[in-house]
């Protein structure tokens, strides 16, 4: 009776598994601020000058002689 | 010199099973994507060769060893040399990986009758269980969820190997396999532990769906699946086992 419930179990598992693992996850998972970032390993696209500063792609703005003033 | 230099390089964690890959987005087309589909056809795929190999283990319990062993080797080996390969090596993962546990469950059966489908039942319960409450979003995985769960695994781990290396010389941890409350409780730590991974896995191939990784991360994420569902099931084997004995 025992190993009948457990792989009754096991049968329903499974097919639950097959069919809820095929549906996308809830807007409520997906459209969060705090998700994991898988690909965070991923470095930046940083340039080094003569003198040794970085700059970091994307993050430099240029300085017009109107903002200067 | 940037202060985060190591967080840029490294990332928040260092788990090669889930950083390492995952830099491959580009442009492909649809059929070369990766997919929700695809991912769960072909840990379906594992996990009946898991169950073949699990056959020949059972009916054939001297080639659990050399199983362990060459399913180790290839768990290293997918996930370190040549991860665009998954789809060569997890198959084979699998079967080595299910000769092995068909002989630990064939050592366990013979001492507590029943045990062997006592545990699958679990295993599977835990996996569906945490799936819907994944996708429902009740189990909401953050970074800091990830950095912890690394930890207590790193941790566990460690505890493992150095129990491994000291029962060389005759020593070893002993709660770890006592059958007392300490013993019990550590094993249902680590359950937890094992079956909380599961829900990185998931969050796992749900994004790399999402950003439409090349297709042969469908693989490497069913890989990813197997790894925790074979460590879990070995843990709720032991657990069973610490409370049968009682």
């Amino acid at each position: 009776m025992n190993s009948i419930l457990f792989g009754i179990l096991t049968i329903v598992s499974l097919f639950i598994f097959m069919n809820l693992g095929k549906i996308k996850a809830s807007k409520k998972q997906m459209n969060r601020d705090d998700r994991i970032k898988w690909n965070s390993r991923r470095k930046p696209n940083i340039h080094e000058n003569r003198d040794g500063s970085k700059i970091i792609e994307g993050s430099a703005e240029e300085i017009s002689d109107k903002k200067k003033h | 010199m940037s202060k985060h230099s190591a967080l840029n390089t490294f990332g928040r964690s260092g788990n090669p099973a889930f950083t390492r890959n995952f830099d491959n987005t580009g442009t492909f087309s649809q059929s070369e994507r990766m997919t929700l589909d695809g991912a769960v056809n072909k840990t379906a795929i594992l996990l009946g060769l898991c169950f073949a190999g699990a056959f020949v283990g059972w009916n054939v319990p001297a080639l659990t060893l050399p199983g362990l062993i060459i399913g180790t080797i290839l768990a290293f080996v997918t996930i370190f040399r040549n991860p665009t390969k998954a789809g060569s090596t997890a198959p084979f993962y699998a079967a080595f990986e299910g000769i092995a546990l068909g002989g630990i469950t064939v050592y366990a059966e013979m001492q507590y009758p029943g045990i062997g489908i006592q545990a699958i039942g679990l295993t599977f319960g835990i996996l569906a269980s945490l799936l819907f409450c994944y996708k429902s979003g009740i189990i909401k995985p953050t970074e800091n969820f990830r950095l912890m769960l690394f930890s207590a695994t790193m941790g566990i781990m460690l505890l493992y190997l150095v129990s491994f290396i000291m029962s060389f010389f005759g020593s070893g941890i002993g709660f770890i396999h006592s059958n007392g409350l300490f013993g019990i409780g550590f094993s249902i730590f680590v359950v937890g532990i094992a079956a909380l991974n599961l829900v990185l896995d998931f969050d796992f191939i749900e994004d790399g769906a999402e950003k439409g990784l090349p297709k042969y991360m469908e693989w490497y994420g069913a890989f990813s699946l197997m790894v925790t569902l074979v460590w879990l099931y070995i843990e709720i084997l032991r657990l069973l086992m610490k409370l049968r004995s009682r």
